[in-house]
């Protein structure tokens, strides 16, 4: 079976320093992958370099997406080819409304105009999951939304979005319990209605509760210090990184 | 006034006593080029000094008076007494330093400073230096601090300072610059070799102290490559009656990569104007820091500029300024972006009192080769009471879209819960807003050395009480 | 030709910069006279307008400038006490135009202004609001679009005199090309004025590297009892927001049409009739957004 996402001896710089360094992992279609690693490991800068962030220059190795060289395509591209990032820090966009936003990237993304009624009841389901208020359609997005507001926003866009494969980066860091529960919750909906593939970065079980973990990725300044089943997540999130570096 | 407040432990009047005038030679008053030539002829100038003079008198004849800012109506050139000299040649030794000058420096605490901490004191007695020592620390090191006039004469100087003199500040920039070059007199010149970096301050201590006086000393500083400095000017005055003209010009060409700090309080007594030209020059990542605390003078036209000229300048503008009675205070800062990456920061608070007028006029320019650059500019003042006025006026001109610039102000007064609240807690209600105009003035105090933040923090506290006391 | 010095900054600055004034010829001209009502007035010649509120009346009224010939147009509003005026004007011209805009705002009246500046060649604008009533209140919204060789010099002053009075600017534009803009926008507290705020803020979004934008936020105060504040911001759209919105599957160019309507529509939206709102959409090329 062809891999959805295969990272080659992937090497990443930015102001020049050497942030990744021959990083090698292999996503199949449909699996669900857990990257961890201390603070400043290098885990949002490879979930970045994922997306195609200009952040970050790609110095060494190839990024495959359904077999395809994305090296060095600009994020449109890899969004549109159905990859999907949720930011640990979401970006504001003053004067423009959420579900504005979210037509106009369903529109670019599948190349097709939207009906506004399909799109409302859509959108309306997908916020129904996240008990999301409906008045935060309306809202500028990300304006004045809080941690948590502003997180479950990014599962709705990937509700919403569809994407083959999701990248989500510390989706779960400060957040309440409640809080925590709905996120899994729509992340659950994603993969009961796409099947979609995940990379999940975070530093706590509780989001891996409801996901079969097949394969975990640890990162230690840069490099890929180990690979293995899904159960390293949870032996690691108990017991610490301190075992596994033996 | 000599009466001491609650809070201040410093009196007023330590900065403006004043002394028995002592000069052996004044000239007329006015301004002909028999007088410049005067001038040369006592400076023993080098012969492209003498012609640049009198060029500058030319240019200075031709130019208008600048058409906006506080008026300085006030101001008759003509009466005042460009230049003079006391009796005191240079000195090395403060021994040889007479009595008199002596007394006025002691009460400035000069000699204590550099005993202290600092490294060297160009102290400027009228418009001559009495005083010059570096000590032998800073001479080890390479750096040259000596006096601009004498080090005209001395060979290895010569010439860097032939092509460095008035050539940021060129004397068609304002009226001012041109009179400047005409009849300046006294000041320092530093240079800093590559790759030297001097630990301790460097401090200049220069003041006004005759009857219609006008003080015209120009200050050169060089950095050479990866070198860095903090310098310190210090400008305080006595009290007179005639209308008094500071029209210094500091020209600052800071290096690569290297890093100068100017930090000056001024506190001119309340009769002068004080109309001074301040000029950075900055290569490839290079950074100027200005540290200014404007206070005395009648009126004031400070706008120090930098210019960023190489990738990846910096430039941090740091200021206070504190208008009180009878003062017409216009500060700010200017920023010239020619070079892509540049950033400049500036942040300026301002105090209006007792019908003080303060003013803040800033220009920030991006041009279009500054590309990825970056600009911010706070300002904030603070209105002590209802006869007063606070204006601000900054400009920002871009020429490129690849910058990010911002710029925010704030304007108001000392809320009465906080003063309610210092209150409450046993403050007066004098030393509740003292301290709260402290905190305001926080910003430039803490980029102060300690004796300098001590002592402008007495300043407010003196200039907050000043009609209660 | 004798020339005639127009928005002049209150207090002169920096004379380089060239934010001081602006001289024009103005030509002795001959001006319809026309007396605002509720509604949308096209305005294609010279015009002297004027717009009175009184006491406890409200009033909405909009000018359409589309103008063919060099064009003054002068308009006083005068808002009584109690009273409540909207003035809507946009200037949807490539012609050069002088407008000026005086307006008196009486007790406890209030006046919102809402313009919109739809390119234009040469463009010289000044308001002058005088909050002369105690609790008098102006809001104004204005938003730009400028690109090819378009030009406009803006200059808007708000005085306070009377108490507690409260004045919000709010500017926001697009500049692209060859666009030149001077924004001066004046908070003047009066020594009468106790008790008043006044807020400015500019927001510039540029768009090319021919773009020359000026700003001069000014706050003069000689009252201790007020609060002011300004605002700016210019530059490019910042690279975590575009990588943001690629991430989402825009492409640049998307991304740019979708932050300058955000920056536009927000002063369209203040437009309560349907039918001009279309027309100005139709006239800014951003239909599609309108449906």
């Amino acid at each position: 079976m062809c891999d959805i996402l295969k990272i080659e001896n992937l090497c990443v710089c930015a102001e020049n320093k050497e942030l990744l360094h021959d990083i090698n992992i292999n996503i199949a279609r449909g699996e669900t992958h857990v990257l961890m690693g201390h603070n400043g490991a290098g885990k949002s800068t490879l979930g970045c370099t994922i997306m195609g962030s200009p952040e970050y220059k790609i110095t060494g190795g190839r990024i495959f997406f359904n077999g395809e060289d994305i090296t060095n395509e600009s994020a449109d591209k890899r969004a549109r080819r159905g990859i999907f990032l949720s930011f640990q820090n979401p970006v504001e966009i003053p004067g423009v409304t959420l579900s504005e936003f979210l037509r106009n990237a369903l529109e670019q993304i599948s190349g097709k105009r939207q009906k506004l009624w399909e799109f409302k009841k859509q959108l309306n389901t997908a916020m129904e999951v996240l008990d999301m208020d409906k008045s935060y359609a309306d809202r500028e997005l990300n304006v004045g939304f809080s941690g948590g507001e502003k997180k479950k926003a990014e599962i709705l866009q990937l509700l919403m979005l569809k994407p083959k494969l999701a990248i989500l980066d510390e989706t779960d860091s400060g957040l309440d319990v409640d809080a925590v529960k709905t996120v899994s919750k729509g992340i659950e909906e994603y993969r009961k209605e796409t099947g979609g593939t995940l990379l999940v970065i975070t530093h706590n079980t509780k989001i891996l509760e409801s996901l079969t973990v097949d394969k975990t990725h640890i990162l230690s300044n840069g490099r890929n210090a180990k690979n293995g089943g899904g159960e390293l997540a949870f032996d690691v999130l108990e017991n610490g990184f301190g075992e596994v570096f033996v | 006034m000599s009466e001491k407040t609650q809070i201040a432990d410093i009196d007023r009047s330590l900065y403006d006593f004043r002394f028995e005038e002592d000069e052996q030679d004044r000239l007329s008053s006015g301004i002909t080029p028999e007088i410049i030539s005067e001038i040369s002829h006592e400076k023993n100038d080098p012969d492209w000094m003498r012609k640049f003079r009198q060029h500058c008198l030319k240019v200075y004849n031709k130019m208008e008076m600048v058409k906006w800012g506080a008026p300085i109506d006030g101001l008759d050139i003509n009466n005042i007494v460009t230049y003079i000299r006391p009796k005191s040649r240079m000195n090395t030794d403060w021994e040889n330093v007479p009595e008199s000058v002596k007394e006025t420096f002691e009460r400035l605490g000069i000699p204590k400073a550099e005993r202290e901490s600092l490294a060297g004191v160009g102290a400027q007695y009228d418009s001559e230096l009495v005083y010059h020592n570096v000590r032998s620390e800073v001479a080890r090191s390479g750096v040259v601090y000596t006096d601009l006039e004498s080090a005209m004469h001395d060979e290895r100087y010569a010439e860097i300072i032939k092509s460095h003199f008035m050539k940021l500040v060129p004397p068609t920039d304002h009226k001012f610059a041109a009179l400047h070059g005409a009849v300046w007199s006294g000041g320092s010149f530093v240079y800093v070799p590559k790759n030297v970096n001097l630990e301790i301050p460097l401090q200049s201590y220069f003041r006004l102290n005759a009857k219609g006086a006008g003080q015209f000393e120009h200050t050169l500083i060089i950095l050479e490559e990866n070198s860095s400095l903090h310098f310190i000017e210090g400008c305080s005055a006595p009290k007179y009656y005639e209308a008094g003209l500071h029209a210094g010009c500091v020209e600052l060409f800071v290096g690569k990569c290297a890093k100068l700090r100017y930090s000056t309080i001024e506190n001119w007594s309340k009769n002068m104007y004080n109309l001074n030209t301040k000029r950075a020059l900055v290569e490839d990542g290079g950074k100027i820091e200005w540290v200014s605390g404007s206070f005395g003078s009648h009126v004031s036209y400070l706008y120090p500029m930098s210019i960023l000229n190489g990738a990846g300048a910096s430039a941090e503008f740091t200021g206070i300024t504190f208008a009180g009675e009878g003062q017409n205070l216009d500060t700010g800062a200017k920023i010239v972006h020619n070079a892509p990456n540049t950033s400049s920061y500036i942040n300026t608070k301002s105090i209006s009192k007792s019908g003080g007028i303060s003013t803040f006029r800033s220009s920030v320019i991006i041009n279009q080769n500054a590309v990825d650059s970056k600009s911010s500019v706070n300002c904030e003042s603070l209105m002590l009471d209802k006869i007063s006025r606070s204006d601000t006026i900054p400009a920002i001109d871009i020429k490129t879209d690849k910058c990010d610039v911002g710029h925010e102000a704030k304007i108001g007064r000392i809320s009465d819960e906080a003063i309610f609240y210092l209150t409450s807690r046993g403050l007066s209600e004098e030393e509740a807003k003292a301290m709260i105009v402290r905190g305001f003035a926080d910003n430039v105090s803490k980029e102060l050395p300690l004796e300098y933040a001590v002592e402008m923090n007495n300043l407010i506290s003196l200039e907050i009480n000043s009609n209660v006391g | 030709m004798k020339t005639t010095k127009l928005n002049i900054l209150p207090i002169p600055t920096f004379s380089h910069l060239g934010v001081n004034f602006t001289d024009r010829r103005i030509e002795n001209a001959i001006y319809d006279n026309i007396t605002l009502q509720s509604g949308s007035t096209d305005i294609t010649k010279n015009a002297q307008c004027t717009l009175t509120a009184e006491n406890g009346e409200h009033k909405s009224v909009l000018q359409y400038v589309r103008a063919d010939n060099a064009v003054l147009i002068d308009t006083s509003v005068k808002v009584e006490n109690g009273a409540v005026a909207v003035l809507v004007q946009i200037f949807d011209t490539t012609e050069p135009i002088v407008s000026k805009l005086n307006v008196d705002i009486a007790e406890n009246a209030h006046f919102e202004l809402v313009q919109l500046y739809i390119g234009g060649r040469d463009t010289v604008s000044e308001i002058k609001a005088e909050l002369s009533g105690r609790h008098s209140g102006f809001v104004s919204d204005i938003a730009y679009k400028l690109d090819n060789n378009d030009k406009l010099d803006l200059n808007l002053i708000a005085d306070h005199f009377g108490k507690n009075s409260m004045s919000k600017i709010t500017v926001g534009g697009v500049m692209s090309e060859n666009a030149d803009k001077i924004f001066k926008g004046t908070i003047n507290f009066k020594c009468s004025a106790s008790g008043a705020k006044g807020t400015e803020n500019e927001d510039v979004l540029l768009i090319g590297e021919k773009v020359r934008s000026r700003t001069v936020p000014v706050i003069l105060c000689s009252e201790e009892d007020v609060e002011g504040s300004h605002g700016a911001t210019a530059g490019r759209i910042d690279n975590a927001k575009i990588f943001y919105m690629r991430s989402r599957g825009f492409s640049d160019e998307r991304i740019m049409q979708i932050l300058a309507q955000a920056k536009i529509s927000r002063v369209i939206e203040k437009i309560n009739d349907p039918q001009t709102k279309h027309r100005v959409y139709d006239s800014l090329g951003w239909c599609d957004i309108y449906e």
